[in-house]
């Protein structure tokens, strides 16, 4: 939210705020994960949508978007069948 | 679990290989923790991505690694490591009703994910043991560790105890000393990024 999207901190507190609320008051009864991951993807979505006006914007940047670098890391497990 | 490979996404070029995806997709693989989501496939070989919470929870050493790669002989600025209030997993060890909850495996990975932390978190400050005032580490201490990710109701709580933790004193001069770093970077460098080490692998590591 600070790096690709550049809000400003006060508009990412208010998103995340937001986000929380919807998608952790909504449980899951059945199924992988305990909350909905539809739910979750249709916020963000709507987020990203708001700021960049295409809620399928890229994550990449090109290079005259600015000097601002942004990388979010993950752990990937790979099972062992 | 045979594997565990950190995955970086990036919001610009790199040499390194990267995944191609959007802004939305980045945002729910890496909110893919086990327990709340289910995991999600994306990129052109359909890797699922799953645990987002587990392992690299203080990614300090991931970018000063990138740093160093990106821009390798300029100087350093400072480096800025926020916390999630996580440090301590206590809590979670009494027995209760969320230990019936949660299964025992769980516990055991957020109990090592806050020992990840500090331990990352050690060895970063040896890395810039010879650079007072660069590295910055804040984490609030106190009050959050019994509060859940999926407890929205408890975000003013989050709220409050960040508040206590700002108005420390000792928090109180770090914050002074680290908005001058931050203000001076241009001209204060006196070490270039390479100098400062790399990780060879999760498991061998330069001092």
């Amino acid at each position: 939210m600070l790096g690709r999207l550049r809000m400003d901190v006060d508009k990412a507190i208010e998103h995340y705020d937001d986000l929380t609320e919807k998608v952790f008051s909504d449980k899951k009864l059945w199924g992988d994960g305990n909350f909905k991951a539809t739910k979750l993807k249709e916020i963000i979505k709507s987020a990203v949508k708001d700021v960049t006006g295409d809620s399928e914007s890229s994550l990449m940047e090109s290079e005259e978007a600015g000097f601002t670098r942004t990388l979010v890391c993950h752990r990937y497990y790979a099972f062992a069948s | 679990m045979s594997a565990n490979i950190p995955t970086l996404f990036r919001t610009y070029q790199s040499r390194e290989t990267h995944i191609e995806c959007t802004i939305w997709e980045a945002a729910r693989a890496t909110s893919a923790a086990p327990t709340f989501f289910k995991r999600i496939e994306i990129g052109r070989g359909k890797q699922p991505f799953i645990d987002g919470g587990l392992g690299h929870n203080n990614p300090s050493l991931l970018v000063l690694d990138e740093a160093k790669r990106l821009f390798t002989t300029r100087q350093i600025g400072c480096l800025v490591s926020i916390g999630t209030g996580q440090g301590e997993i206590i809590s979670i060890q009494k027995p209760g009703l969320f230990q019936q909850v949660i299964p025992t495996n769980v516990i055991g990975a957020l109990r090592s994910m806050a020992t990840d932390c500090e331990k990352t978190h050690e060895e970063v400050l040896g890395r810039f043991e010879s650079l007072p005032n660069t590295y910055f580490r804040l984490n609030v201490e106190h009050g959050l560790q019994d509060i859940r990710l999926s407890e929205w109701e408890k975000l003013t709580d989050v709220e409050a105890h960040t508040a206590q933790y700002m108005r420390k004193r000792e928090v109180e001069e770090k914050l002074s000393l680290l908005a001058a770093a931050i203000r001076d970077s241009d001209t204060r460098g006196r070490l270039a990024i390479a100098q400062l080490g790399m990780t060879k692998s999760s498991h061998e590591i330069i001092l």
